[in-house]
């Protein structure tokens, strides 16, 4: 009797187990049948707060595109062709320290009210009063900000050419109506946006956020789809079978083996990754050795890009070369001549060494007064691709004699590291990038972005001071010939070469995967008309308003 | 009565000592939350930005220790915890008590089930030594307790949700359903829970099993229950009242305990299946040097080990009178 009750129990649980097994998979296994929808999956590594600031760094992303919109749009895969926007037209004058911009007429909030040239001023005082919201550092180069009928001009310090960008693509336009009765504006969560893009956001929850079309909006006959869907994924499996079994349509992460794991599920199923920035070795310019121009040429001339692609990032990455222009996004404006210099080869970085007077000795090259050239090497431990990376590099530089030891960090320890040039070597591609070469260029190599070891530096990390090389900057910002501008290019791309300042090795890209089944209108390679990954601020609003149901 | 007080007392003193360490560690640790911050701007910003969004946060506050520990004081007592750094602009409280319900009804859900399970199996076992039902579910349950856990989820969601397809394989819930007190959303969010649930249950129902069994089988061989059994009393009588009820005395703090730690979440869990509860949130504080909600979970976390202590101490005073009389 009693045996038999216990047996009775275990069956028992068992039945209920099972039958919860059963129940749950008539319902689950739903598609998407909705074909006006398309649901992004994007690991964000966080839960979502439901704050819409677009001025807030950390969630700026989730409205500005969609939601916010820009004065004009900056196509940052065509070399930053300009597409008019809010603004209908713009205007250089002064010598390029003016700017004036024609507002468009005929646009609405999504609350119904007319948007004006008014909202444009006061998005820009509001910058200024707040320098904690202006996350471009716009003041930086503005003198003023008027309205004139119906224009908006821009008077700046000095000649700003390259800041077009910043100004007007990069910073959302908000509404006075809304913003201006709000106390503080820095910790201001804004939980339901008010925007003249294509989408409203209609509801948040921490685990989810859904869009839906502005059946209003100033371009007729956009948007194409109704809703999106944008779950938070706090890690990066769950969201990458999302993609794999097409219940998530727009990916924008890193999937490894790609091909086995995604494109070969679905014919649907397509990935494109765009190069934008490079990832560079950074050489801290005030080491007594590093400072030697021909150790960082021997290191240069001894790393096989191509190889640390392959190995260290399944060549989703693809190689850089020293010219720190990034192909085949920026091709037009590279220098062929000068990236054929530097290209791998290490019986060459032997020789260097050689000729400048180091002796090998055990396998390591060594200085006059017996030094080795040894170097630490500072790495984000949490990013697996760069680590092996530099794993590759490790075992290249070790065959010509010269070692480094990696040490892996956690991020915040890199980023300090960093700022302050506390390093020798440093894997690092955090630097921002913009619509063109000159941008990354400017970021590494314009000494008004260094500081003093122990200081903060803003993206010259390795401390890179060359007048000449400040006054090309300075230069460009003055002209907006194109020919000019390329001409300047090209002799950045020739101080890259020749002083070895960074070290370029992989050239990181936009990640994005899509699924063609029932959605088409995809940015493709063929058609770059925004970078396609969900995080890109403002060019994904661009993406999801051309998408249409097949 | 003197027991209570004394339990009462020692509850007290303990929290403090915990509210005060949970005020110093975080000011101990190495890094700086604006750099942490700076680096998520990449280098775009502005140092006169940097140092109005530093006042926004809270960073430069130019307070004596012994100041700052009596406003913390104050407001713990009054529940602010202040704004996350993590999710900026939100204040603390509000995010923890977003994920808090995620985390109770699953991982607090599936502790009591697998304490209870547990028990039952554990008893049932040393009642019936040498049977079938000892010789089959414990060894099978202390093997799925050895396994590692995301090991097991990571399997678990490879057969169940991607080969069979029978539950979702991540989520608290279907992102297309609308939440609220409706049936759909109800049962999509079970659904959802089942995988989580059924991987914390085989891997943790193993030790109480185990536990209970072998209490169990020491205890049966108490003149006690001989003296039972003499009287002829019913055995299902003797398995509850006698021999159950003093097995059970040792489990009950680690019950407890457990309950306790069931509001730090599991990290594991929640990470593995993207569930949105706190051990995920712990994980990020601590990444993002977010003090604010560091505190704020540590606190929660302390607070509710010593409840449970506490309560434990109580069912234990009910069931075992030597506790009492020995105070």
């Amino acid at each position: 009797m009693r045996r038999a009750l216990a047996f009775a129990v275990l069956v028992g649980v068992g039945a209920t187990v099972w039958a919860g097994f059963g129940t749950a998979g008539d319902k689950t296994v739903r598609s998407a049948s909705d074909t006006t929808s398309v649901t992004i999956s994007n690991e964000q590594g966080t839960t979502w707060t439901c704050g819409f600031s677009p001025f807030n760094g950390d969630v700026n992303s989730l409205s500005f595109g969609p939601v916010y919109e820009e004065l004009v749009f900056v196509n940052g895969l065509k070399s930053g062709a300009t597409t008019n926007w809010l603004a209908s037209s713009y205007k250089w004058g002064n010598g390029n320290k003016t700017l004036t911009f024609t507002i468009r007429s005929g646009v609405k909030w999504t609350d119904g009210k007319p948007f004006s040239a008014d909202d444009v001023v006061f998005t820009y005082q509001l910058l200024r009063k707040n320098p904690g919201l202006d996350l471009n550092a716009d003041w930086a180069v503005l003198k003023s900000v008027s309205k004139k009928g119906n224009k908006v001009v821009f008077n700046f310090k000095t000649s700003a050419v390259p800041y077009f960008y910043y100004i007007a693509a990069q910073t959302p336009i908000v509404a006075k109506h809304i913003w201006s009765s709000i106390k503080n504006p820095v910790t201001y969560k804004e939980t339901h946006p008010v925007g003249t893009g294509p989408f409203k956001m209609s509801s948040c929850s921490p685990q989810v956020i859904k869009y839906t079309k502005n059946s209003g909006y100033w371009q007729k006959g956009l948007p194409k789809i109704d809703t999106i869907y944008y779950p938070a994924f706090t890690s990066n499996d769950p969201a990458n079978q999302q993609l794999a079994s097409g219940k998530a349509q727009w990916g924008s992460q890193f999937i490894p083996n790609i091909k086995a794991y995604y494109s070969s599920k679905s014919s649907n199923n397509h990935y494109w990754f765009p190069p934008l920035v490079n990832v560079n070795i950074f050489i801290n310019l005030k080491d007594p050795i590093l400072s030697n121009v021909a150790v960082r040429r021997a290191i240069a001339y001894a790393i096989d890009r191509g190889k640390v692609s392959r190995i260290g990032e399944y060549s989703y990455e693809p190689a850089s070369n020293q010219t720190g222009i990034v192909t085949p996004t920026f091709s037009s404006w590279l220098d062929k001549g000068l990236a054929s210099k530097i290209t791998y080869n290490p019986a060459k970085a032997v020789s260097i060494l050689q000729k400048a007077g180091f002796k090998r000795s055990g396998g390591v090259f060594h200085t006059k007064s017996g030094k080795p050239l040894s170097f630490r090497i500072i790495n984000i431990g949490g990013y697996s691709d760069w680590v092996a990376s530099v794993q590759v590099i490790q075992q290249q530089l070790k065959a010509v004699g010269i070692k480094i030891k990696p040490e892996n960090l956690s991020s915040t320890t890199f980023d300090s590291n960093a700022y302050n040039g506390k390093f020798q070597l440093m894997y690092n591609g955090n630097e921002s990038g913009g619509p063109a070469p000159y941008y990354e260029l400017r970021q590494l190599l314009y000494s008004k972005n260094s500081a003093p070891i122990g200081k903060t530096a803003s993206s010259n990390w390795e401390r890179y001071y060359n007048s000449a090389v400040d006054k090309l900057i300075e230069q460009y910002g003055a002209t907006t010939d194109s020919a000019k501008q390329h001409a300047i290019v090209k002799k950045l791309e020739a101080a890259m070469v020749n002083d070895v300042p960074v070290i370029p090795v992989t050239e990181g890209v936009d990640w994005y995967q899509y699924n063609t089944k029932s959605i088409t209108g995809w940015v493709t390679q063929s058609d770059p008309y925004a970078k396609p990954a969900a995080y890109e601020i403002p060019d994904w609003g661009v993406l999801a308003m051309h998408l249409r149901p097949k | 009565m003197r027991f209570v007080l004394r339990r009462l007392g020692f509850f007290v003193v303990t929290l403090w000592a915990a509210v005060t360490l949970n005020f110093l560690i975080p000011r101990l640790m190495p890094g700086n939350a604006a750099l942490a911050m700076m680096s998520r701007y990449k280098g775009r910003i502005q140092p006169q930005a940097m140092h109005a969004l530093e006042i926004a946060f809270g960073i430069h506050t130019h307070q004596s220790l012994p100041a700052a520990y009596f406003t913390y004081l104050g407001n713990i007592a009054r529940g602010h915890f202040g704004i996350s750094l993590t999710f900026f602009p939100d204040a603390v409280s509000h995010q923890v008590l977003q994920a808090l319900p995620w985390t109770l009804g699953l991982v607090g859900l599936t502790t009591v089930i697998a304490f209870l399970l547990g028990t039952l199996i554990g008893l049932v076992a040393a009642w019936r030594r040498g049977g079938f039902l000892d010789g089959a579910l414990p060894p099978i349950f202390v093997i799925t307790s050895a396994f590692p856990y995301f090991w097991l989820a990571l399997l678990a969601i490879w057969f169940f949700s991607i080969k069979l397809g029978w539950v979702p394989e991540s989520g608290g819930y279907d992102v297309t359903t609308t939440i609220g007190w409706s049936w759909t959303f109800i049962g999509d969010v079970l659904r959802h829970s089942i995988l989580p649930a059924f991987t914390i249950l085989i891997t943790s129902i193993g030790g109480w099993i185990l536990t209970m069994r072998n209490n169990t089988i020491s205890v049966l061989a108490e003149d006690y229950v001989r003296m039972a059994r003499a009287k002829g009393l019913k055995p299902w009588r003797i398995m509850w009242t006698y021999a159950g009820r003093n097995a059970i005395l040792p489990n009950l703090a680690g019950f407890a305990m457990s309950l306790g730690f069931v509001v730090s979440g599991a990290i594991l869990v929640e990470f593995v299946f993207n569930y949105p509860g706190v051990g995920w949130m712990f994980l990020q504080s601590v990444e993002n040097q977010d003090y604010a909600l560091m505190q704020a979970l540590f606190l929660l976390l302390t607070v509710a080990v010593l409840v449970a202590i506490l309560v434990a101490d109580g069912a234990t005073a009910l069931l075992d009178p030597r506790t009492r009389d020995s105070s």
